[in-house]
């Protein structure tokens, strides 16, 4: 009998990984957990911190999905940042608050990565002052665009949509969990358990098919644009 | 006060120009019968029925005894049956509330809204802020009696009242309501001496430029219902005048033990700061004055940097008129910089003056005297403050997130907050106390001086708006 609980037992475990319980889990479990427990989409980047370190050097993943998804409508958001990226660096450096941006076209989006300091409304605010009118040229290829240039006369409408497009970023506490079962359990944890991670977490993931992981990394955390400039004496 | 630019009449008053009353009481109220009260609110525009009239910022030969206003939370537009598509076109920090930014504010620990006393606890519940303002205390029952004489229209949630028990000093001791924004369409720059420039009228009322150039904020639908309005910061702010005087005296303490406390402090300038004073007490002055950026009788810093009191004396006129060139002497971490950095150089190069708040405040409590220190139960004492601004999230909300708190604009005090009204913790509050040479000292070991009690974001409609609102659902 003892052989028979084991077999049992190996085979529920084994269960999660098989195919036919990953598609009844993805397809089925997941959209029963969602309608009976409906979730928004969250709105993007980082929530803004008590710990003062914690709101310098915060990412934004702006992820606009281009109305022409075609090679030609890559094509022309590749042309839109090429003709404005002096005006676009220029403006960057003038906000003064940027560590880093960078533009990435991805399958059939056009994307902004940057690193920047404080508060998000305060740095795309400050973004329209200096070269919204150039970004427009970007922004009018993205779907829903048009309802929000010019930025410098929708400047709260434009706000609110670049949040709805920064990647909401689950939390610190959420992709350290793994790490948390295993501080408790040692080596026995089972860190690959997709049972174990929060269900609110999982009902994100199904209306919000991106997102960031985590804050990110930092190699020098805690430091702002200006402190760092400051340092190497290059001017803040 | 009279502009070809804005009818000024139907800008609700105590938003271009301060009434100076002495006393102020804050109806805080809940809609009860939502047709009674937008019947109410179109009353007020002319008086009709013995409700009190709508005080607006057109000229008056002489002063009215009592002065009579109105702000209106999101719940509160709501309430009064503001169309859907309408409220849609508020801006999103106004529509989410005070408590709902409370992170962004700083409002945390002892400040969060969990700890805020009724009616403050049920923010959703408030609906409309009336202001009456007034010399005497009978005035101000009065109107409150006219104001709510229908008990089905409005249910009084609760009430804030404050008095200006030493002219324009706050408890902690300072002269305050010295640097407000003039406008250029209303003030004549002759009587305002200041080299910071005019604030453009979008500053403060919808439906102008600001000082954004090219950038114009988002006016309320339908247009008679936005333009011309403006969004108040209502707080309630505790402000603790016995740990702020004896974090003072540590400070001093602790200067004295420093070497190069004489480039602060030179032996003998203690008559320079006040007859009388020890080298202690001098050094809790200068502490003082460093922390706001003026000495305590408003003298700034910038003008003055060793003595509240210079031989040719400062007018009050003339409280403004300074700057903060690379070398000024005001320090880069004291209230009044950060807050409002003027010309100085700072990180968010496009905002050196597009946070600017017009503020009425006005103190509540009783005064602190320390002759007579409080016992036990020691009672609340603190500020009354509207911050009036045309965006609430390019003004009261950036400077309280990145400027007040971060310190993102200047590199040297980034991670340090506001030593006056700042989030401060012992654990981790500091300022930098400079000297001359550029050197300072850092002060540790910083605590709260001011914790949030209570407030709202409100939109102050405009006299038009009252009428329009009035006449919804007819």
């Amino acid at each position: 009998m003892a052989g028979l609980a084991d077999r049992f037992e190996q085979f529920v475990k084994k269960l999660p990984e098989t195919k036919i319980m990953k598609f009844v889990a993805g397809r089925i479990l997941v959209p029963i957990w969602a309608s009976r427990t409906p979730v928004k989409p969250q709105p993007g980047g980082p929530h803004y911190s008590v710990q003062s370190g914690d709101n310098v050097q915060r990412m934004m993943n702006l992820i606009m999905p281009l109305k022409d998804k075609s090679a030609v409508g890559r094509a022309e958001a590749a042309l839109a940042i090429a003709q404005n990226k002096d005006e676009i660096y220029a403006g960057l450096d003038n906000v003064g608050t940027v560590h880093f941006a960078r533009f990435v076209i991805v399958g059939e989006n056009i994307c902004m990565f940057s690193v920047y300091d404080g508060d998000f409304t305060n740095y795309i605010r400050d973004f329209i002052a200096t070269i919204g009118c150039v970004f427009d040229a970007v922004v009018k290829l993205v779907e829903g665009g048009d309802a929000v240039i010019p930025s410098e006369t929708h400047v709260e409408k434009f706000i609110d949509w670049v949040h709805a497009h920064d990647l909401y970023q689950v939390s610190d506490q959420a992709t350290d969990l793994f790490r948390d079962i295993e501080a408790v359990n040692g080596e026995t944890a089972i860190t690959r358990d997709l049972r174990l991670l929060p269900r609110d977490l999982i009902l994100q993931l199904h209306v919000n098919p991106n997102v960031s992981l985590g804050s990110g990394y930092r190699a020098y955390p805690g430091y702002s644009v200006a402190e760092v400039r400051k340092q190497f004496g290059i001017g803040w | 006060m009279v502009s070809a630019m804005v009818d000024v009449a139907d800008v609700q008053g105590n938003i271009l120009q301060g009434y100076r009353h002495p006393r102020v009481r804050h109806l805080i109220l809940s809609v009860g019968d939502a047709a009674e009260a937008r019947a109410w609110l179109g009353a007020t525009v002319s008086g009709a029925g013995g409700v009190p009239q709508v005080t607006s910022q057109a000229p008056w030969d002489e002063k009215p005894s009592t002065c009579f206003n109105i702000g209106l939370t999101f719940e509160g537009l709501r309430a009064l049956g503001t169309a859907s598509q309408s409220l849609a076109s508020f801006p999103t920090e106004f529509v989410e509330g005070m408590t709902a930014r409370a992170l962004k504010l700083g409002d945390i620990g002892d400040s969060a809204p969990e700890r805020w006393p009724a009616p403050f606890d049920k923010p959703r519940d408030i609906h409309v802020i009336v202001s009456v303002h007034a010399k005497e205390v009978a005035d101000l029952d009065r109107v409150q009696r006219q104001a709510l004489q229908n008990a089905r229209t409005f249910r009084l949630l609760g009430v804030r009242e404050g008095f200006n028990f030493h002219g324009d000093y706050v408890h902690f001791g300072y002269h305050d309501n010295i640097s407000q924004p003039r406008f250029a369409e209303i003030h004549d720059p002759e009587d305002y001496p200041d080299p910071q420039e005019m604030a453009p009228l979008g500053t403060v009322l919808l439906g102008y430029p600001n000082n954004f150039e090219g950038l114009l904020w988002h006016v309320p639908d339908p247009v008679e219902l936005g333009h011309n309005g403006t969004f108040n910061a209502f707080r309630i702010l505790a402000q603790d005048v016995v740990g702020f005087e004896n974090y003072l005296t540590e400070a001093a303490k602790y200067l004295l033990t420093q070497a190069g406390v004489d480039e602060l402090l030179p032996p003998g300038a203690e008559t320079k700061i006040g007859a009388g004073l020890s080298r202690e007490a001098a050094l809790r002055e200068i502490v003082a004055a460093q922390m706001c950026g003026r000495w305590r009788n408003g003298v700034p810093l910038a003008v003055s940097p060793d003595t509240p009191d210079p031989a040719t004396p400062i007018p009050e006129k003339q409280l403004n008129n300074f700057d903060y060139a690379a070398n000024s002497s005001c320090p880069y971490s004291s209230h009044i910089r950060r807050t409002n950095p003027r010309d100085a150089q700072i990180v968010q190069r496009v905002a050196n003056n597009s946070r600017r708040l017009v503020r009425r405040g006005i103190p509540y409590g009783p005064p602190y005297d320390p002759a007579k220190p409080d016992g036990v139960e020691a009672p609340e004492r603190g500020l009354l403050g509207n911050f009036i601004g045309a965006s609430l999230g390019a003004q009261f909300e950036a400077m309280c997130t990145d400027w007040v708190n971060v310190g993102l604009q200047d590199p040297r005090v980034t991670g340090s907050n506001d030593p006056l009204i700042g989030a401060n913790a012992p654990e981790t509050g500091w300022f930098d106390v400079v000297l001359k040479s550029g050197r300072t000292f850092r002060l540790r070991s910083l605590p709260r001086f001011v914790r949030s009690r209570g407030g709202a974001y409100t939109f102050l409609p405009s006299v038009s708006a009252i009428r329009y609102l009035g006449s919804l659902g007819k």
